[in-house]
């Protein structure tokens, strides 16, 4: 939680502000457990024992340690946001007892004892905070200098520099403005900010977020311009890491991780050895099989805020294409021969008609051969990409309804469509894997293939 | 008429008519998948992966075409 609200701090008022709430909620947490360590310590029954001591000792230490870093954080980064960052456990604690308060008091029984009556009092406060709030958000933007006043519209978001530069000019004179300054519709303030840049926006993520906060920086320009790149490497690392983990320590009755891998893995080798037939699935499960799984996390690592799907570049899905494309030929070549191949690609001939269509069908073959990445390639990236703009669209049409109220919030209009990413990233993953499936089946030799699919289909 | 107003017309006119094209092609593919369950409900996952993979085959032709509108609506507000 912390990460995601630094995360918007960042978007919204620059990359050291963000930082500084970060430490500040790190900071924080540190504390309240060196304190705790040092409490109970010290209070504890065994209070007497020598870990006890120990251990007081050390969180005394540690907390002297925490101090002298908050005091030169202080001085190095923005105190507001420092602070604020600082406060967030606070504010949870306070809230937490309230509500444990809240819980057992009369009147919160009272209430939900009928669900009218519950209904009621909610409609009523979120109508009082629908009331308050912009009353609240309309005083200090119009007591400060009229910066951005139109801001809080979506549409009329100034282009990415001049809203920037605002906004460090802004948080360097009065921080407290930055409250009021927020725009409403976060999302819809992320797209408008980028309407400056060419072709249609996506989703800010944390490469857009770096770039902006740097536009000058040689660095940013390089994550920029390799973003999907960094996220398949990301994609990729992650895949690593859960199939490392998960196959570390393989044990006979297997834990949840192990459980969970295994019957993906089953499921994929079973559904493949279904296509190609019992006897190549050794051989060619792992290929297809990592490609399917990557490709499914590429498609659904877009829908974790500030990431991006890498699939919903064409660059990506044209490599993956032509990865697949290669492999099929050179499985082809192999198979067959390169006599064979050229024979397969000439409709194999073996009668006089057949030569003499030869100057038909091997432009067609090459061409179908040519087609077939080109179609992978497309079919992947117009769909990842079509659901990324739908969504981008829902969204900003649910902060535009709601836009004349002030409020940074939007109708979650964009619920539905995020299911339909689900079942369309995982469509679209499987798509792949079963055509580059068949791409390789029809490159090897046709002999008795269906045979074995069909015996394989018989349990 | 020029080149702008002819991008802005036909780019969506574009789609629209892809997407009747292939709405027809999974309506057909669909039906003939619901009858071939009806007919063999043992068979059902087979011709499902069938199903899909000609699915994705008729879909790609509306994804051509939003593709290509998307690679070309960059020019329209030009």
């Amino acid at each position: 939680m912390g990460a995601i609200a630094a995360l918007m701090i960042a978007t919204y008022s620059g990359p050291m502000p963000g930082l500084a709430a970060v430490l500040g909620i790190a900071w924080s947490l540190t504390n309240f457990a060196l304190l705790q360590q040092l409490v109970v310590a010290i209070t504890g029954t065994d209070r007497k024992s020598r870990p006890a001591v120990k251990r007081a000792a050390f969180a005394a230490a540690g907390m002297f340690l925490l101090f002298a870093i908050g005091g030169v954080l202080l001085v190095l980064l923005p105190p507001v946001w420092m602070l604020a960052g600082f406060l967030v456990p606070f504010a949870v604690l306070v809230l937490k007892a309230a509500s444990v308060l809240l819980l057992e008091s009369r009147a919160w029984q009272w209430m939900v004892a009928s669900p009218w009556r519950a209904a009621v009092i909610v409609l009523s406060v979120v109508v009082a905070a629908w009331w308050v709030v912009p009353a609240l958000i309309e005083r200090p933007a119009t007591a400060q200098e009229h910066a951005s006043p139109h801001a809080t519209q979506a549409d009329t978001t100034p282009p990415v520099t001049e809203h920037d530069a605002a906004a460090t000019t802004q948080h360097g004179s009065a921080p407290t403005t930055e409250h009021g300054a927020a725009p409403a519709g976060d999302h819809a303030a992320a797209e408008g900010k980028g309407h400056a840049s060419e072709g249609p926006q996506k989703f800010a993520n944390v490469i857009t977020v770096l770039s902006r906060a740097f536009p000058n920086a040689e660095w940013a320009h390089f994550l920029h311009h390799y973003e999907a790149v960094i996220f398949s490497w990301l994609v990729g690392l992650l895949i690593i890491l859960v199939a490392f983990i998960a196959s570390r320590r393989p044990q006979m009755i297997p834990g949840k991780l192990q459980n969970l891998v295994e019957t993906l893995v089953e499921g994929l080798y079973n559904f493949i050895a279904g296509i190609i037939g019992e006897r190549h699935a050794a051989r060619f499960v792992p290929f297809l099989g990592t490609l399917g799984i990557y490709i499914w996390c590429m498609n659904l690592f877009g829908l974790i805020p500030f990431m991006d799907s890498p699939t919903s570049s064409l660059n990506v899905t044209f490599a993956l294409a032509i990865v697949v494309f290669l492999y099929a030929q050179w499985i082809g070549i192999r198979g067959l021969g390169l006599g064979g191949y050229i024979d397969h690609l000439m409709g194999q001939p073996r009668n006089l008609t057949g030569w003499l269509l030869v100057p038909l069908m091997l432009p067609i073959h090459i061409l179908g051969e040519l087609a077939k990445p080109i179609s992978l390639s497309c079919r992947l990236f117009g769909n990842v990409f079509g659901e990324d703009m739908l969504l981008v669209a829902f969204v900003s049409l649910g902060v535009s309804t709601l836009a004349w109220s002030n409020l940074p919030i939007g109708l979650p209009l964009q619920l539905p469509f995020l299911v339909l990413a689900l079942l369309t990233g995982t469509l679209q993953a499987m798509v792949f894997m079963v055509l580059s499936t068949i791409y390789i089946l029809l490159m090897l030799p046709h002999e008795a293939h269906g045979h074995e699919g069909e015996a394989h289909h018989a349990h | 008429m020029d080149f702008q107003a002819a991008l802005g017309l036909g780019l969506p006119l574009g789609i629209g008519i892809a997407a009747i094209g292939s709405g027809i092609g999974l309506g057909l593919i669909g039906q003939g998948a619901m009858q071939a369950i009806g007919r063999q409900p043992e068979a059902t996952d087979k011709i499902q992966l069938a199903m899909i993979i000609v699915a994705a085959l008729a879909e790609a032709l509306t994804i051509y075409a939003f593709v290509t509108m998307f690679l070309l609506s960059s020019k329209i507000g030009g």
